[in-house]
């Protein structure tokens, strides 16, 4: 039974995770600029990629496979799920930080610009 | 447990929609238009590719295939981490 409730979940999660991941490649194309991209791209790693290991981890150990597979992948799995959660955010502040500093990147349409005013541009 | 054929239903979608999203991204990264852009990109294409790996080691039944998973994992923060210091010590304006 709980097998059976582990699969569900597990595709669930997957499938959901795919469409997370179409959505953000979509907001990729549309948003304007490279700051209002961070969202999507937000979307596309955690939502798109985290929740669908996850899934996938879930998915492994319902399934009627050797056992060497079934723990291999989950391990990989969720492994790959905690190096994302980590590397995926920091890498894009990383990256924001260096395009806002290095003016490679412009905000713009550009209201207010706080960083500048309080001279840590 | 319940029988792997039933993964037929569910793995053609998954790959499908995903490989979708990696063409999307993948215009993103031959397109631009700026450097933090593609890289950004290029993150989430990662990520795509670490599930796309994982779900055909699943399919063929082969945990080789899944190792290059977590290195894959880390090459994400090494990229970012390169490229930002390029665009800090080389492209500053």
């Amino acid at each position: 039974m709980i097998d059976v409730l582990l699969f569900v979940l597990g595709s669930s999660l997957l499938v959901l995770s795919a469409v997370l991941s179409l959505i953000g490649a979509v907001g990729f194309l549309r948003f304007r600029n490279f700051f209002i991209r961070l969202h999507s791209a937000t979307v596309g790693s955690i939502g798109g990629g985290v929740y669908g290991l996850v899934g996938l981890a879930l998915l492994t150990l319902s399934l009627d496979v050797p056992g060497y597979l079934k723990y291999y992948i989950f391990g990989v799995a969720i492994v790959s799920a905690a190096l994302v959660v980590f590397a995926s955010p920091t890498g894009s502040h990383i990256l924001s930080r260096a395009a806002y500093r290095s003016g490679e990147a412009a905000p713009r349409p550009l209201i207010k610009d706080k960083l500048k005013e309080a001279g840590l541009e | 447990m319940v029988d792997p054929s039933l993964l037929n239903y569910v793995l053609p979608v998954v790959l499908g929609v995903y490989g979708l999203a990696y063409s999307i991204y993948s215009i993103v990264v031959l397109r631009g238009p700026t450097v933090p852009d593609m890289v950004l990109a290029l993150d989430v294409m990662t990520v795509d590719l670490i599930i796309i790996y994982l779900l055909i080691a699943l399919y063929y039944g082969s945990p080789m295939l899944a190792i290059g998973a977590i290195p894959l994992a880390s090459w994400i923060l090494l990229l970012d981490f390169v490229v930002a210091k390029y665009l800090l010590e080389v492209r500053k304006k």
